[in-house]
């Protein structure tokens, strides 16, 4: 027994499965409750590099849903990352982490050759700039969100996973983004206080995030095609494709223009800072 | 550096079809990847968002090739990328599976005709990529280098389909 992890018990998932995940990346943009999940996951499938983003460290109000993380890290303040990379390097030694205590905006270079990208952010507005970033360099983008809502002294939970697919229908086309909700987000910008969270659907949502990743990285089933967006209500315990989905356009009409792909800066001068 | 030129899966399935329509006297077709450029942090990415077809009446008859292209059907190819400020690149498919090669008349039609592009786009690459039905090659001209780089291939799409990534294809 050494280091290496031992992945027989997926070999189902195909001859090579193994080395695709291996020489794999994602980017984890949040590394609270969803995405630490994402992370631990990632980690145990044998994902080869790991490129985790988040500015924050943890407090204690963390601690009730952030996998991996101890009292002793809200005693140290130990950032998120640096949480996700432990648990990381804990199950395999080999994945490569390369962590970034920041917003994801001041990193965004690092973010354009990863595979796929794991939104796990609090905002609409944050959600809309990501995929903006993410159809400008063709990167797949699976995004997971809860929400706890209060209704006459009564609580929901619910949330969603989707998977923002290049050339696929985006948040614009499934009503997750509308003008409507940024503004109502941006006009209450500093004073939303923490939103309540918990672990449970945070572990759901994540697993099923999971889920889409590898069905496109080494899809074992590759007749039944991913639904782009479920619905998880969180009160009944069920997850189902959205009914959304069959109003959808095949298209997406909001990211299709050759000017939105790409470095709107080019210039053939920074080929030398890559070499 | 890498060189990677991604498509979407929609873009590439568009792409084969048309590759391989029937052409009354042309051997196979030919087309060109509208593609916008970007850099990472370890590649030159090339981003396609669009083909331009070569139409059927810019082929020339000449059985010492599988397609060639007149000079009407490159002019048109040479006005779309200055009219859209694109990369270039010119695909053509080989038709099974496998990890496919550029014939010796590829590499050297490429590099008399890719270079080219730099007339109207000249900050930007371009290249020349051949398809099997389940790989692909590809050759990149950039700015400032005298001789190609190699370029890999990403179809994004579900399931995504990246040549450095295949192990048996």
């Amino acid at each position: 027994m050494g280091d290496k992890l031992n992945l027989q018990r997926q070999s189902f998932l195909g001859t090579g499965s193994e080395i695709v995940l291996g020489r794999s990346k994602a980017a984890l943009i949040g590394l609270g409750g969803g995405g630490s999940h994402v992370a631990q996951q990632l980690a145990h499938i044998g994902l080869g590099s790991f490129l985790p983003i988040d500015p924050e460290f943890i407090e204690d109000s963390n601690l009730n849903r952030l996998v991996g993380a101890t009292m002793e890290d809200v005693k140290l303040g130990t950032a998120k990352v640096d949480i996700a990379e432990r648990v990381i390097k804990a199950v395999n030694p080999a994945a490569e982490v390369i962590k970034r205590r920041a917003n994801w905006t001041e990193v965004a270079a690092e973010i354009r050759d990863v595979d796929v990208i794991f939104s796990c952010v609090d905002s609409i507005g944050c959600r809309n700039e990501l995929e903006t970033f993410a159809r400008r360099f063709l990167i797949p983008l699976i995004d997971i969100g809860m929400d706890v809502h209060e209704s006459s002294g009564e609580f929901s939970i619910s949330g969603q996973v989707m998977l923002s697919m290049p050339g696929k229908p985006c948040m614009r086309c499934m009503g997750l983004v509308t003008d409507e909700v940024l503004a109502k987000e941006a006009a209450r910008y500093g004073a939303a206080g923490g939103k309540p969270q918990v672990v449970w659907p945070n572990g759901t949502l994540a697993s099923i995030a999971v889920g889409f990743f590898m069905k496109l990285v080494t899809p074992w089933e590759t007749h039944k095609p991913t639904p782009l967006l479920l619905e998880y209500d969180g009160d009944l315990q069920t997850v189902a494709p959205s009914n959304k989905l069959a109003y959808l356009p095949a298209h997406c009409k909001h990211f299709d223009s050759l000017v939105e792909l790409g470095d709107p800066f080019w210039t053939p001068d920074a080929l030398a800072m890559v070499e | 550096m890498r060189t990677i030129l991604k498509l979407t899966a929609a873009l590439y399935d568009d792409l084969v079809q048309r590759l391989r329509e029937t052409h009354d006297f042309a051997g196979e077709r030919v087309a060109f990847l509208k593609c916008r450029p970007a850099l990472s942090a370890t590649s030159l990415l090339l981003l396609a968002g669009g083909v331009h077809h070569v139409e059927d009446e810019d082929y020339v008859d000449d059985p010492s090739a599988g397609a060639t292209v007149g000079r009407s059907g490159l002019r048109k190819a040479l006005q779309a990328a200055y009219r859209e400020a694109v990369s270039m690149v010119h695909v053509h498919l080989h038709e099974h599976r496998g990890r496919p090669r550029f014939s010796r008349t590829d590499l050297r039609e490429n590099a008399l005709f890719v270079p080219d592009f730099w007339n109207v786009q000249p900050s930007l690459p371009h290249g020349a990529v051949v398809f099997s039905f389940n790989s692909a090659v590809g050759q990149c001209w950039i700015p400032g280098r005298s001789s190609p780089s190699g370029v890999e291939i990403a179809i994004v799409g579900s399931p995504m389909r990246c040549t450095w990534k295949v192990t048996n294809g």
